[in-house]
């Protein structure tokens, strides 16, 4: 490779040449007008794709980066007007709630158990007024209760809300859930039931005993 | 480059973008990420890892299982994670807050172990997974170091610990297979790797309607668009796995429904 | 300047030459390491009964002693040869350098110890167990001081991009890897922060510290071996700082799809896609390489071209829609070759055959052995990033069906992993015929051929003193 030997000085010459390399190369930066023309300061052959890559890369973080939010881990999400609302989806949640803790007794279809859980599926109390089952849950329900001309009344439906007596103290959220689902279920058709309607009944009646039968028949 | 100060403040003001932009941002974002508080069940997700767990994450990253498996399960439209039932939803930032040392991982020349202690289909318990280790699969090696090889003398049961192997494996007469303490560290961790809740933020909810963000929301399942498509492999199953079983007519407790146990609203 | 001119080189050679024999012997070590690690990838029992060898740990061990080793050696060797030439003096503070040097090899080999004894970090690029890196730290600034004092204290204080971009690449690594420490093992940060830093810290690596070390050759050598001033010169300030500023930007590259918040690996899909602005303006510098027939154009020119395949390939496989198919699989190891073989260690390699002549004041003991080397360098390189390329695509499309099982998609991918071992030995023989020819010719030869007599380039003459 004598070849490479060449072109490089010897010792005594490479501090030389390697000047000359430094001083070629600035005075290729300074000399005016030449080698292209330039835009902003830089030449142009690089503010022609910088400027075009920007553009692309406005374009692409407006709509794939979430809006920077922390909890947006999908970048299809598009951040909707007034943000996204992180609210769970009652009827997730509420199909949830019920698979845990209402389908011992109600069971999985919502048909319950003959003479002593009433049906939930086709219900005239579940599509009937929202009052009636809010206060159902918010507050149990003793005695004898008639669904769909049959009679159920071994068993008491437990206090569920936050309110007292109650072993479970469920929130608001989870109680309108958890009715917002089975009022849309099983062939049920009823509007869903809102967080705050079931505040408004909670502050409403305070603290109560369970509700019977007929103390609902009397609401609309 | 007029002077060589102005040079080294511009390299650094530089370098402090990516610094700031990556490092300091997401640590503002993230770095106090508390545990969602679920009032239905008066618990805490996540849950603090038990220290076997914690052992066996330390024998995890030591031995580099990360070079070949993932804990990171992806949306459904970004590969087929789900179908394949390593999860139901996309993992989310606080699955991970009580890891002591994530091993997000970075290859799948395996499959992905988030719900490894958990799996729908193709369940492993912990014996499962100690005789995987001894004897390796298709491209994942075996971990015979893990184990030792004892003797139990000509005729002697077995010791409790001592793993149930196949013909082809199984040691010779009068010895026995036996993990040791990394072995069941390991174990230990794998059993415990799976998705304790689902945060809000792995289901954001996109309400169709826009005044339905104030009060009565439009409650159509159809509406929102990041419902989780069934899995194709592995059969929809309910998430509340640890539901009690209804009690029969004839269940002295007929009376009253069974109170909820504290695990009732997780998995 | 003096009126009696040092040979510079040959009185900065004692940090150079330990640096760069270090290097190779990293080099051939590192390879050997590989090959056991691409066996076990299509025969998992190889050695799979002796713990320190299990995949797992030698995967980190080859990449470590690759990096660290190879790597950083003999592109800090590079880099302070070419700032010690611009400065127009010896290296000063030569035994800083020298210390340096050998705590950091000593700092490397108990990295390897560690890991292989069970203290692998688990982090890409930064196996390291904790207790190395704050001597790792400490020998890399003493090593740093010497090419520093060359910059600050260089005869002509025009400044040129070989200057830019080994100054940088001296500055970031102590910074980077402070960063890391107190971020991942001295006081960790929570959760997938602690992916989302060592993502940036990899990324930053190869950006900001290894690539600049390479840059800052090819800019050097280019235009002396030529004789050529690079042409659009004027294109080298705005490329070297767009790499400063998004090479760490791209942090969330390989967090696509993963628990973090969207916005990081958006981020660094833009800075991938931005890159290639400095891409192109280290093509259009660099392209006079391309008609050089001597050894060391002929490997940067080679360098040149997988540095801006590389580049247009992470860009690409860093959206979403590409990354379906190619996330986890080993496109990210043909990615992780592509840069860090082909595109680096080429480069490198082209400026070692330049640069140690003139250290030694010999030639080259055998030119058969550099054509050697460069056969099975390039087809070498080749061959395994295409072979690799090729199990990612088959791992790709197993992973996208649901309905394949592991055993299958390990089957498919098999052949192509046996050929990617077949080339990282095609690649260690030719490592090895480069150290040979290293050591014979660093060894005491009974003649050294003088070099022939010097007309400067027109280009490049000197204006006078």
């Amino acid at each position: 490779m004598s070849g490479d030997l060449q072109r490089e000085p010897p010792p005594d010459q490479a501090v030389a040449a390697d000047a000359g390399l430094l001083d070629a190369h600035e005075q290729e930066v300074r000399r005016p007008g030449g080698g292209g023309s330039r835009f902003w300061g830089l030449p142009i052959v690089i503010m022609a794709p910088l400027g075009a890559l920007v553009l692309f890369s406005v374009v692409y973080l407006n709509r794939y980066a979430g809006g920077y939010s922390p909890l947006i881990f999908d970048e299809n999400a598009k951040p909707a007007k007034g943000g996204l609302v992180f609210k769970v989806d009652p009827v997730v949640l509420g199909k949830k709630q019920y698979k845990t803790e209402c389908v011992a007794c109600h069971r999985s279809q919502g048909e319950g158990v003959p003479a002593i859980y009433p049906p939930l599926a086709g219900s005239e109390w579940v599509n009937g007024p929202a009052g009636r089952v809010i206060r159902i849950v918010l507050y149990g329900l003793k005695g004898k209760v008639h669904v769909q001309g049959n009679e159920f009344g071994a068993a008491q439906m437990p206090v569920y809300g936050r309110v007292q007596n109650s072993a479970h103290n469920w929130s608001d959220q989870k109680i309108a859930a958890v009715l917002t689902y089975v009022r849309q279920e099983w062939g049920n058709k009823a509007d869903p039931i809102s967080e705050e309607d079931v505040a408004a009944v909670r502050k409403d009646l305070g603290n109560r005993e369970s509700m019977t039968e007929a103390e609902l028949e009397r609401l609309k | 480059m007029k002077s060589d100060l102005a040079f080294f403040l511009g390299l650094f003001a530089a370098f402090g973008v990516s610094y700031a932009g990556i490092v300091l941002a997401s640590n503002a974002q993230l770095g106090s990420l508390a545990p969602y508080y679920d009032d239905g069940n008066d618990a805490s997700f996540p849950r603090l890892i038990p220290g076997v767990a914690a052992r066996g994450e330390l024998v995890y990253r030591d031995l580099g299982c990360a070079a070949c498996h993932t804990q990171q399960v992806r949306r459904p439209s970004l590969g087929t994670d789900q179908a394949r039932g390593w999860g139901d939803r996309q993992s989310v930032a606080r699955d991970y807050i009580y890891q002591p040392f994530p091993q997000l991982g970075l290859s799948r020349l395996g499959p992905d172990l988030t719900n490894v202690g958990d799996r729908k289909a193709n369940a492993l318990d912990a014996d499962a997974m100690l005789r995987l280790l001894y004897a390796g699969s298709w491209g994942m090696p075996s971990y015979r170091f893990l184990f030792e090889t004892r003797r139990t003398g000509t005729g002697a049961q077995p010791s409790d610990e001592a793993l149930n192997l196949t013909e082809a494996l199984e040691p010779k007469a009068g010895w026995e297979v036996v993990p040791t303490q990394r072995a069941r560290d390991l174990v230990g961790y794998l059993v415990n790797l799976k998705t304790a809740y689902d945060y809000p933020e792995a289901f954001p909810w996109n309400p169709t309607k826009p005044e339905a963000s104030a009060s009565a929301p439009a409650a159509a399942p159809g509406a929102t668009k990041v419902h989780l498509p069934a899995p194709t492999v592995v059969a929809p199953v309910p998430r509340a796995s640890a539901a009690p079983t209804p009690p029969g007519p004839a269940a002295p407790e007929a009376a009253e429904p069974p109170a909820p146990t504290g695990a009732g609203g997780a998995r | 300047m003096n009126d009696e001119l040092t040979p510079n080189d040959s009185a900065s050679r004692r940090p150079l030459l330990l640096l760069l024999a270090s290097g190779l012997l990293w080099l051939v070590a590192s390879g050997c390491l590989g090959i056991i690690a691409s066996y076990q990838l299509h025969d998992p029992e190889f050695l799979s009964g002796f713990a320190p060898a299990t995949f797992g740990r030698v995967n980190t061990l080859a990449e470590t002693s690759f990096v660290y080793g190879w790597l950083a050696n003999a592109g800090l060797a590079l880099a302070l040869w070419v700032l010690g030439r611009l400065s127009g003096e010896p290296l000063r503070a030569q035994n800083w350098a020298v210390a340096g040097a050998t705590l950091w090899n000593i700092a490397v080999a108990v990295a390897l110890v560690g890991v292989a004894t069970g203290d692998a970090t688990g982090f890409e690029l930064l196996g390291l167990p904790s207790y190395v890196q704050l001597v790792m730290f400490f020998s890399y600034g003493a090593i740093a001081v010497s090419g520093l004092l060359a910059w600050s204290g260089r005869l002509r204080r025009v400044s040129h991009a070989s200057h830019w971009y080994a100054v940088a690449a001296l500055f970031v690594f102590p910074w980077i890897l402070s960063v890391a420490h107190v971020a991942l093992f001295a006081a960790p940060v929570r959760g997938v922060l602690q992916a989302v830093v060592a993502g940036w810290y990899a990324r930053s690596a190869w950006t900001l510290w290894l690539a600049p070390l390479a840059l800052s050759v090819a800019y050097y050598v280019v235009p002396k071996a030529t004789g050529r001033v690079l042409p659009s010169y004027r294109c080298a300030a705005p490329g070297f700082w767009c790499l400063m500023v998004l090479g760490g930007l791209t942090g969330g590259r390989h967090l696509v799809g993963g628990p973090v918040p969207a916005w990081i690996p958006s981020v660094a899909v833009v800075s991938c896609v931005l890159l290639l602005v400095h891409t192109l303006a280290v093509a259009l510098n660099l392209r006079v390489a391309f008609s050089g027939k001597a050894a060391a154009l002929r490997f940067i020119s080679f360098g040149t071209s997988a540095y801006i395949i590389g580049a247009a390939a992470d860009a690409a496989t860093s959206f979403r829609g590409v990354a379906a198919l190619t996330q986890f699989t080993l496109a990210d190891e043909a990615q992780r070759q592509v840069a860090l073989y082909a595109a680096l260690s080429t480069i490198l390699f082209g400026g070692v055959y330049y640069a140690l002549p003139l250290i030694t004041g010999r030639a080259w003991f055998s030119a058969r052995l550099i054509l050697v080397h460069m056969a099975l360098a390039f087809t070498g390189i080749i061959l395994l990033v295409g072979s690799l390329c090729l199990s990612a695509l088959a791992q790709g499309r197993g992973l996208l069906d649901p309905q394949v099982p592991f055993a299958e998609i390990f089957q498919h991918a098999r052949p192509w992993l046996l050929t990617a071992t077949f080339a990282r030995a095609a690649l260690l023989l030719g490592n090895t015929a480069f150290l040979a020819n290293f050591l014979l010719t660093l060894s005491p030869a009974p003649e050294t051929p003088r070099p022939v007599s010097y007309t400067p380039p027109p280009a490049l003459e000197a204006p006078g003193p």
